[in-house]
């Protein structure tokens, strides 16, 4: 219980915060996810009320945005690029394997929520293409033999 | 004699014990010359220059000779370093082709130091413009200058900030566009990354030149670091005077927020980015009325891209004249591309308006990896266009571009070569847009899915001949339909391709054959048994047990299971295994 | 921080801007970090300590050559102005040892040198 009080506590904050500046919605939104890693619906529905804003408003923009979700996050996040240099590079066997390995498809969690594969347009970093990110950690020039490293360097983190 | 270094490089990185002998070659004519003592040689692996054969660049002097033959190596040391004379003919003429203006300051001052950026002659065009200018007269030497809008359209940056000027309002805003959604571009980011307050110095003065005093930046919530820097930069010149009220003793006030994107590349668009600064949902709006007439909550606007006003300062401090001195007629100053795909040399540059295609990939870029053959430039991302390997002494300006079917976008210039399939790149620069599309306008949302279908079913191995007519009706449509840029340029990939590739797509329709090899449903893998050593990797290899045969007999693939994953071509080391 | 006059913005001369004698610059943009150049930044400053090597370390933005990243850029007195490409803790650390005290070049690992 005492996480959803901290969530009270953020949500009157980040209000009081932004109460005052024209078009705050997206920016309050953003603090959200970057607190949860996705926009809860009982906080939606607060922050409908803290800021007289219809509910129906709050979900129009955020299934808008990409940036925003509404499912809880996996543990790690396995984000491949498929920006125009990664795709040349031939990013999209990268996913393949991330798939095969994993056995879930783009835009899913594994099932003990250790993972969730996005498949992302342009990190930025065209010169290290093919690229995929995981968490914070930027992997530059991945080689599809090096993925089953990569990834279960994360798992045996967790042993 | 004064002590001098020697450095040697060879660009063809298939012979590396060239670049030994060389070595040995010149220590042995130093040797015989006495020279050892006084001259240092040293072995690089890049001095800036890509194509001609073995280099060599002699320190102090600074002159490099290139494509040197080893019957070169004695008249060099006699000559140069012993006699300290010029050998013309060896001479490599060129010098480097870019020129840094926006990019200056980037990789050169601390990004996280004010004290650095004024070090480097920073906020001077703020002082000359609050102390000696009236907002007439900024936009008169903007005028002068030819500067045109970095962000695509090439838009003349004085008559956006004029109209605005005109307009009576007690509220105008200065927007700046940093929502870089071009999948392979990252000019902006480099800027904001490497040299942010260049960009807040242009924003002071857009706020002064049209009586704004609130300014926000637009950034993309995927740009951290970018975020983070401005953010300091905004902090820093609020405590230092340089925002704020009375800035700099002259009365005028100005303050800077950050809005972050959140992912839509719709909102690049100026009336998407207005709504989403709003906090609503990015969709854009029929224009006019344009945003510097109403916009941001109704009020006068200006937006303008990154580079574009990381151009102000300096233009302001050199003079619009002299800005004008680069360039072409009509495209004036540099450009900044991030020059990727299958070049040797990917990276940022900067380069002035009216240089070569050529030149960039094949001098600055290097050329393209393993040698091969370019087969088209892709410029402008998902909103622009191919330009094919014929047209590569095309001078880059915003006219030619245009002509030629592709934009100048915002700066994403990708080499393709003729391992890449244009169907297939038409078809993810279409899925781009279709995920991208707001869905607001019929033609954008009904016409990009239909493209997209059509190509689908070329690339599947389904095509006929009138879908290449069925393609080109409704990009057509979708460019004269369309709501906003998004739509109207989204079938740009489309129509260009067709253009100057058209043979390729019929190969697709009517002989069923993708000749790069890229779409799946058309190709297949064969094992060529003159070739083949039967070591038995492919068939261990195999995910899809599609690979039969034994040690004696060969191997052979059936094509019926085989799911074309490419394994067996990747793992055959004695290129045994066909793909066609 | 102190307010800036016009006076103090007028009177930089960026052509007689002086960077010192020794110092190193590291590349430090999204595609350096991504590459590293975070840990190499750390790695100097490290052992420059540690190994009591004065010189000044700093931060800088890209300088365009993605592919080679990360790039640190190195300026002792007395040799020319160097740009190592695709540099990781271990070079750094020789860059310290051999370029900054010992004065040799890392031959290499140079992508530049004026």
């Amino acid at each position: 219980m005492v996480k959803k009080d901290k969530l009270q506590a953020d949500l009157e904050g980040l209000v009081k915060k932004w109460k005052d500046k024209k078009g705050n919605l997206i920016m309050i939104l953003h603090s959200i996810e970057n607190i949860y890693g996705y926009v809860p619906r009982d906080t939606s529905i607060k922050l409908s009320r803290l800021l007289d804003v219809p509910l129906a408003r709050i979900y129009e923009v955020i299934t808008f945005y990409n940036y925003f979700k509404l499912e809880p996050p996996a543990k790690h996040n396995v984000a491949v690029c498929m920006g125009t240099a990664c795709y040349l590079k031939n990013a999209a066997s990268l996913i393949e394997e991330i798939e095969k390995i994993l056995h879930i498809k783009e835009g899913q969690s594994t099932k003990d929520g250790m993972f969730h594969l996005d498949v992302v347009r342009c990190l930025g970093c065209c010169g290290l293409a093919p690229v995929m990110m995981i968490d914070e950690k930027v992997y530059g020039k991945v080689k599809k033999s090096e993925i089953v490293d990569i990834l279960s360097k994360y798992v045996k983190e967790e042993e | 004699m004064e002590k001098k270094i020697i450095y040697i490089r060879d660009t063809d990185s298939a012979q590396k014990e060239r670049i030994n002998d060389y070595f040995t070659l010149f220590s042995n004519e130093l040797r015989d010359a006495n020279l050892l003592e006084q001259v240092q040689l040293v072995k690089v692996a890049d001095i800036g220059l890509y194509e001609k054969g073995v280099a060599v660049k002699i320190i102090p002097e600074n002159i490099v000779y290139s494509g040197i033959k080893t019957t070169d190596v004695k008249e060099i040391v006699e000559e140069t370093i012993r006699g300290g004379k010029i050998i013309k003919d060896l001479l490599c003429g060129k010098k480097s082709k870019q020129l840094r203006a926006v990019l200056k300051n980037c990789g050169y001052i601390d990004p996280e130091s004010l004290e650095d950026y004024i070090a480097a002659g920073g906020y001077k065009a703020l002082v000359k413009v609050l102390t000696e200018m009236k907002p007439e007269a900024v936009v008169e030497e903007l005028k002068k200058s030819g500067l045109r809008g970095r962000g695509g359209a090439g838009y003349p940056t004085w008559m956006k900030w004029n109209f605005a000027r005109g307009m009576n309002s007690p509220e105008k805003y200065v927007i700046c566009n940093g929502d870089e959604g071009d999948p392979g571009a990252y000019m902006d980011r480099s800027v904001l990354e490497g040299d942010p307050h260049s960009v807040l110095e242009g924003m002071i003065i857009a706020g002064y030149t049209i009586g704004s005093t609130k300014g926000y930046f637009y950034i993309r919530a995927e740009y951290p670091l970018a975020v983070e820097r401005v953010q300091k930069a905004i902090d820093q010149a609020t405590s230092a005077g340089l925002l704020g009220n009375n800035i700099l003793g002259s009365n005028f006030n100005f303050e800077l927020e950050i809005r972050l994107g959140a992912g839509a590349f719709v909102c690049g668009e100026e009336t998407s980015l207005i709504a989403s600064i709003e906090g609503k949902r990015g969709t854009p709006h029929p224009r006019p009325p344009y945003p510097s007439v109403k916009g941001l909550w109704g009020k006068p606007t200006i937006i303008n891209n990154v580079e574009t006003l990381a151009n102000i300062p300096l233009l302001i401090a050199g003079g619009g004249t002299k800005f004008a001195s680069v360039g072409t007629e009509k495209s004036k100053g540099t450009k900044v591309f991030a020059l990727t795909g299958k070049v040797k040399n990917s990276g940022l540059v900067e380069v002035p308006m009216g240089i070569t295609l050529r030149e960039i990939v094949y001098d600055i870029g290097g050329g393209i990896i393993n040698n091969r053959d370019i087969k088209a430039i892709q410029t402008g991302g998902p909103s622009g266009g191919v330009i094919p390997q014929e047209f590569l002494d095309t001078p880059v300006d915003y006219e030619n571009l245009g002509k030629l079917g592709s934009i100048m976008g915002s700066g994403g210039m990708i080499a393709i070569d003729d391992t890449d399939c244009l169907v297939d790149l038409a078809k993810f620069y279409l899925e781009f847009c279709v995920d991208e599309s707001c869905g607001k306008c019929a033609p954008c949302r009904l016409g990009g899915y239909q493209l997209l279908q059509i190509l689908k079913k070329i690339s599947g191995g389904n095509g006929e001949l009138e879908d290449l007519n069925r393609l080109k009706k409704i990009s057509y449509a979708m460019q004269k339909a369309s709501l906003c840029g998004l739509g109207q340029s989204a079938s740009n990939p489309v129509f260009s391709t067709i253009r100057y590739f058209e043979e390729e797509y019929k190969r697709h329709i009517v002989d069923k054959k993708c000749p790069a090899g890229k779409c799946k449903a058309l190709i297949s893998f064969k094992v060529i048994s003159e070739k083949c050593k039967k070591c038995g990797l492919c068939m261990k290899n195999c995910p899809a047990n599609a690979i039969t045969g034994s040690r004696e007999a060969g191997y052979i693939v059936d094509s019926q299971k085989c799911i074309k994953c490419g394994v067996c071509f990747d793992v055959c080391k004695f290129k045994a295994v066909m793909k066609e | 921080m102190k307010k800036i006059t016009k006076e103090d913005i007028e009177k930089v001369d960026p052509s007689k801007k002086d960077l010192g004698k020794n110092w190193i610059k590291v590349g430090m943009s999204t595609c350096g970090v991504a590459a590293g150049a975070d840990e190499v930044y750390a790695a100097l400053i490290d052992e420059a300590k540690k190994r009591n090597i004065e010189i000044d370390i700093r931060k800088c933005g890209c300088q365009g050559a993605c592919s080679v990243e990360p790039l640190v850029e190195v300026n002792v007195e007395g040799l020319p102005k160097v740009l190592y490409g695709r540099v990781t803790k271990d070079v750094a650390v020789t860059i310290l040892e051999r370029h900054v005290r010992n004065k040799k070049l890392l031959h290499d690992y140079i992508f530049e040198i004026n």
